[in-house]
């Protein structure tokens, strides 16, 4: 149980390499999300199960798992191996369930904590739970080595299948058994790819061959083994024959018995094994984790895309909004109405400002060729500001649905409960919008409170005027009745108080289209928050989702690669 | 042979299955362009495929042994067929491509030309066997893709499926997961044998039949026969020979297959139907129809309307002196280009709707179509509210043209304009007389010509009389007449705004409703399809 110095680098960055890829999030169903996930938790089993046992006790014994198909017959060559029925062995498929891990008794010690397969509980008893590893100490295995007999990898229990996987992955070597029905089988050769890939030590059993067949089906497979660059693997042959108790004939397993021994016996050719699978397993690092983070970016770019559907949707929503508003009939009504209140005018002035507006209106929409807006909707002001608003929203939603549909990724997250009642605008939206339309409201009385209370003065005077222009009528009369001709003062009185009105109409006016301006800002302002608001439910299932990208896990390996070539150089 | 299968027409296998195809078929049809192509895609291939092999006799049984490499599908059909006709070998995988074997005396070669098996023998007459086609396919489960592809082609289309699953292999997830599970409907038409039985001891081959019939129930099989066979041996061979016998002789291999697909695919469309439409509640098409009348601009058409009865009642019956000023403004009815008669198809020159009242439109639209597919299964609630937005754009253009083809009331003078015209034109002219008069006698009496004589009526002058009254009757005429024109511009305003929120509501029913109702009578039609082809 040694630490050797030149490991310690290695040995802090693998774990952290691990939390990184444990990090990894693939929620979006882009093209090779799922084997993405496969792999993200095949990489993290591995170092987990295999790389950092392996690498902190680098002189622990050899871990050789047999795996292979289902009806091979792994348990009954682990049972011939060790000399006693230590994996149940049957005719029903699958018959393992189990994984059963045989060792030296002397060895026992390093497989009974959780050094390797940590997820793996440890029975000694037999104990038949999938997710539990039963330990048998036996004489007849060689100290130094240990076999493990696996489950099935393509029984119709998904369960076995993944347990296999995960098995194989730990492996330091392989015993890889198939039959001469099964030796051209799909789905084992896909795990040798893997085997071949990650230069895993790696020894083919072929059983139950008949043997008459002997000699075609093994050149067979040795010209397919050689086919997938595996020629470096050992191959042994069993012939069908009768089991005897259960087990094979001594003379049929004698060669692997005798291939296993010598193995257990030179420690050297041990650490050999155990070095070639490591630096393999180390070496696919390089290109697995790579492939993880290329597909993390590509998840992290998926999910920008999405968000930027949604903010396009909804500055396109903002912008139509301002557009309505911007017709300035809508806000100017509300400001002219708050001006009238402040200052006071009587309805005269009313009058005047709202005709000499409409005269302005009229003549700008003539100059500019912009038609005239419908009636003016003043009383309306709140539901139009909220139809508008309302109705902007919801396309805005839609838009986002429709384009998140658009989206490999974003179908998949659409499905998730956190998207509920995403195509339209939240429901609280309009009751939202009616109090934010209040505060604007009052936003615009102080507007209109500072901008005009100068010119208030200004305002009463013109209002007075009003007065002014009765006592005129009154003067005009007397002056009638006093005999003067009154007709001419009257005329005077009559221009300079209604030049006057119409100056302070205009004057009033001009401020109004002024303050109308800012109060379009506020509320703009306000309407975007509230948009805003709405685009941010569509954050919620991105942040479940919770993508991140894949720099974090380079940056792991790359201290990996670096720790490894230090190592290299001591 | 042949007698029987003149008895029944090809094509023809009873009223149930061609019922139920042509149910899908119309099912396909009120689902096109609506649903997934692809799903709809399944559905049609399985119709034109039923339509083929029907066409194609249901005389003869295609019967198939299919299975994994090494299982004994090879030595099986040899067995079946009485000589080695398909290659054993112990290099796997064997089989590459189908290889096909008939009995009868009709030709099997236009159903096999179909299949598109190319290697085939002819067994011969064989009275047991007469019609039965049975076809050796390749593995599908070795390293060989294009003998899995040759499988996936060939078990779609046959009508018997016989799996080959021995000891080693029973319970593999290639024929499980890929074959066995997705067929579960079709446990009708499915043999499995587990083959090489004699490899087993009898104690144990019992306990692996059980566990093979529990896997088999476990996925929705229980109802397939399991035989345990030996080609080596010849065990079950015999009792494998009696059922293909009778499935042949029962003559239903190709209905049964094909309605077993007509139930898989329509079970797998099925959650596309559920639960009745709503159909579209009053409230929503009235709220529609309000948001629709208020963009059309419906309330200043009304009140030109009302303003345009008034100015030419006031025309027709004003104070004649006064009467020319009306005729510097113009007639508001007029400046919206709605001056004379309806003109179907004519533009107005309303002021577009505001932003507010375009967004009004469509937020009722929306809600309608929201309500309307409340309820249906996806993607049916989508499909109902985009038919409702379907004609958006086009609405602005159809209410302006239902508003300039609207009746704004009947373009008559009533008759007491004329009569009160004709008032105010002699009261006018006894006014007139009278000034003139007084205008001579103000010159004659400036001329110092002296006092003419005037005819008094009582102490008052008569040119006097005749001036002052026709001028204050005419005012009080006048005046009067507003009156009774402003009760008659409210009438026809009202009669105005009646015939305009009609044409309006028929846009929103044809533009709005109709749609949305097209698409829920889609769906009850698709929902009846389904219904038809699920028997």
């Amino acid at each position: 149980m040694t630490d050797r110095a030149a490991d310690r680098p290695l040995l802090d960055a693998l774990p952290a390499l691990r939390d990184r890829v444990a990090e990894l999030r693939y929620p979006l169903d882009l093209a090779g999300a799922t084997v993405a996930r496969r792999e993200q938790a095949a990489v993290a089993g591995q170092v987990a199960d295999y790389l950092l046992p392996r690498l902190r006790q680098i002189d622990a014994p050899l871990l050789v798992v047999v795996g292979g198909s289902t009806g091979a017959g792994k348990s009954t060559l682990v049972n011939t191996l060790v000399g006693a029925p230590v994996s149940p062995a049957g005719v029903l498929r699958p018959t393992t369930r189990a994984p059963v891990l045989v060792c030296s008794p002397t060895d026992a010690g390093w497989f009974t904590d959780d050094r390797v397969l940590p997820g793996l509980a440890r029975t000694t008893g037999d104990a038949r739970d999938a997710r539990s590893l039963r330990i048998v100490p036996a004489a007849a295995v060689p100290a130094g080595l240990a076999l493990l007999d696996a489950p099935d990898i393509d029984s119709v229990v998904v369960a076995n299948r993944e347990l296999a996987a995960q098995l194989l992955a730990a492996a330091d070597l392989w015993l890889f058994v198939t039959t001469a029905a099964r030796y051209a089988d799909a789905v084992p050769w896909d795990l040798l790819h893997t085997a071949a890939e990650r230069s895993t030590a790696l020894a083919v059993v072929l059983n139950r061959v008949p043997a008459e067949a002997i000699g075609e089906v093994t050149s067979h497979l040795r010209s397919m083994l050689h086919d997938n660059a595996l020629d470096g693997a050992e191959l042994f042959v069993i012939p069908e024959t009768t089991l005897v108790d259960g087990a094979l004939p001594a003379a049929a397993a004698g060669p692997v018995r005798a291939w296993l021994a010598a193995l257990a016996a030179d420690a050297d050719s041990r650490a050999g094994v155990i070095r070639a699978t490591l630096t393999g397993a180390l070496d696919a690092l390089d290109r697995r984790i790579p492939a993880l983070a290329a597909a993390a970016d590509e998840q992290r770019s998926g999910a920008d895309r999405l968000r930027a559907a949604v903010v396009a949707a909804y500055e396109l929503a903002a912008g139509e909004v301002e557009d309505g508003v911007r017709d300035g009939s809508l806000l100017r009504g509300e400001v002219l109405a708050r001006w009238q209140e402040f200052v006071g005018t009587g309805e005269f002035m009313r009058t005047l400002e709202s005709r000499i507006g409409q005269l302005r209106d009229r003549v700008w929409a003539a100059v500019t060729g912009r038609p005239v807006a419908g009636t003016p909707v003043r009383d309306a002001l709140e539901s139009s500001v909220e139809d508008l608003v309302v109705d902007a929203a919801d396309r805005a939603a839609e838009r986002s649905v429709a384009s998140w549909r658009a989206e490999p990724g974003g179908r998949s997250l659409l499905a998730g409960a956190g998207s509920a009642g995403l195509g339209r605008s939240a429901p609280e939206l309009r009751r939202r919008l009616g109090a934010e339309i209040r505060a604007w409201q009052g936003f615009v009385l102080g507007l209109v409170a500072e901008e005009g209370a100068d010119k208030r003065t200004a305002a009463r005077i013109a209002s007075l005027g009003l007065n002014g222009a009765g006592l005129a009528v009154m003067l005009g009369v007397f002056a009638h009745t006093g005999g003067l001709t009154g007709g001419e003062i009257a005329v005077a009185g009559g221009t300079s108080v209604a030049g006057q009105r119409l100056l302070e109409a205009v004057f009033g006016d001009q401020a109004v289209r002024t303050l109308a301006v800012e109060a379009r800002v506020d509320l703009m302002r306000r309407v975007q928050r509230l948009l805003v608001d709405d685009a941010a439910r569509f954050e919620v299932p991105l942040e479940e989702a919770g993508v991140v990208s894949g720099a974090a896990v380079r940056e792991a390996l790359g201290v990996l690669v670096r720790a490894r070539r230090a190592e290299a150089r001591t | 042979m042949s007698r029987l299968l003149t008895l029944r027409r090809p094509g023809s296998t009873g009223g149930d299955l061609d019922e139920r195809l042509r149910g899908l078929a119309a099912a396909v049809d009120a689902g096109a362009g609506r649903l997934p192509a692809a799903e709809l895609a399944t559905a049609t291939a399985v119709v034109d495929r039923a339509a083929q092999r029907l066409g194609l006799g249901v005389g003869a049984a295609v019967v198939a042994l299919a299975g994994a490499t090494g299982s004994g599908k090879s030595s099986l059909f040899n067995a079946l067929v009485g000589t080695d006709l398909s290659a054993v070998g112990v290099r796997r995988p064997t089989t590459a491509t189908a290889i096909a074997c008939w009995w009868g005396e009709t030709s099997a070669d236009p159903l096999l030309d179909w299949l598109a098996v190319p290697r085939r023998h002819a067994a011969g007459v064989d009275p047991a066997l007469d019609g039965l086609v049975l076809l050796d396919l390749p593995d599908h489960d070795s390293t060989e893709r294009s003998h899995r592809a040759e499988v996936d082609r060939l078990v779609a289309v046959v009508d018997l499926l016989v799996w080959v699953l021995d000891p080693q292999k029973y319970a593999d997830a290639a024929v499980h997961e890929r074959y066995l599970v997705p067929l579960a409907g079709h446990s009708d038409v499915m043999l499995v044998l587990l083959n090489q039985a004699d490899r087993l001891p009898p104690t144990a081959r019992e306990s692996c039949l059980v566990d093979l019939r529990r896997l088999l129930a476990a996925e929705g099989l229980a109802g397939v026969p399991v035989l345990a066979t030996s080609a080596r041996t010849g065990e079950g061979v015999p009792e494998l020979r009696r059922l293909l016998t009778d499935r042949v002789a029962s003559r239903r291999a190709a209905a049964e297959r094909l309605a077993a697909d007509v139930v898989a695919v329509t079970a797998a469309l099925a959650r596309y139907c559920g639960g009745r439409a709503a159909g579209v509640p009053a409230g929503a098409s009235a709220d529609v129809a309000a948001a629709l009348a208020a963009a059309a601009g419906v309330d200043t058409v009304v009140a030109a309307v009302d303003r345009s009865h008034r100015s030419r009642a006031a025309l027709a019956t004003g104070w004649p002196p006064l009467r020319w000023l009306r005729r510097l403004r113009p007639d508001p009815l007029r400046r919206l280009h709605l001056g004379g008669a309806p003109v179907e198809g004519s533009r107005t020159s309303l002021p577009p709707a505001s932003a507010a009242a375009r967004a009004g439109v469509r937020t009722a639209v929306r809600a309608l179509g929201a309500t309307a597919g409340a309820g249906l299964p996806d993607p049916w609630p989508e499909l109902v509210s985009t038919a409702a937005r379907r004609d958006e754009a086009a609405l602005p253009d159809r209410l302006d043209a239902a508003v300039a083809g609207a009746d704004l009331g009947p373009d008559r003078r009533p008759r007491w304009w004329a009569l009160t015209g004709a008032a105010q034109r002699l009261l006018a002219t006894v006014a007139l007389v009278g000034g003139l008069w007084l205008l001579v006698l103000f010159g004659w009496s400036y001329l110092q010509l002296g006092d003419p004589p005037v005819p008094h009526v009582g102490r008052l002058p008569v040119p006097t009389l005749l001036l002052v009254p026709g001028v204050l009757a005419g005012l009080l005429l006048a005046l009067l007449s507003r009156r009774l024109a402003g009760w008659g511009a409210r009438r026809r305003a009202r009669a105005a705004r009646r015939r305009l929120e009609d044409r309006v509501d028929r846009v929103a029913a044809e533009a709005v409703l109709e749609p949305v109702e097209e698409e829920l009578a889609a769906y009850e039609r698709w929902c009846a399809a389904l219904r038809r082809a699920r028997g």
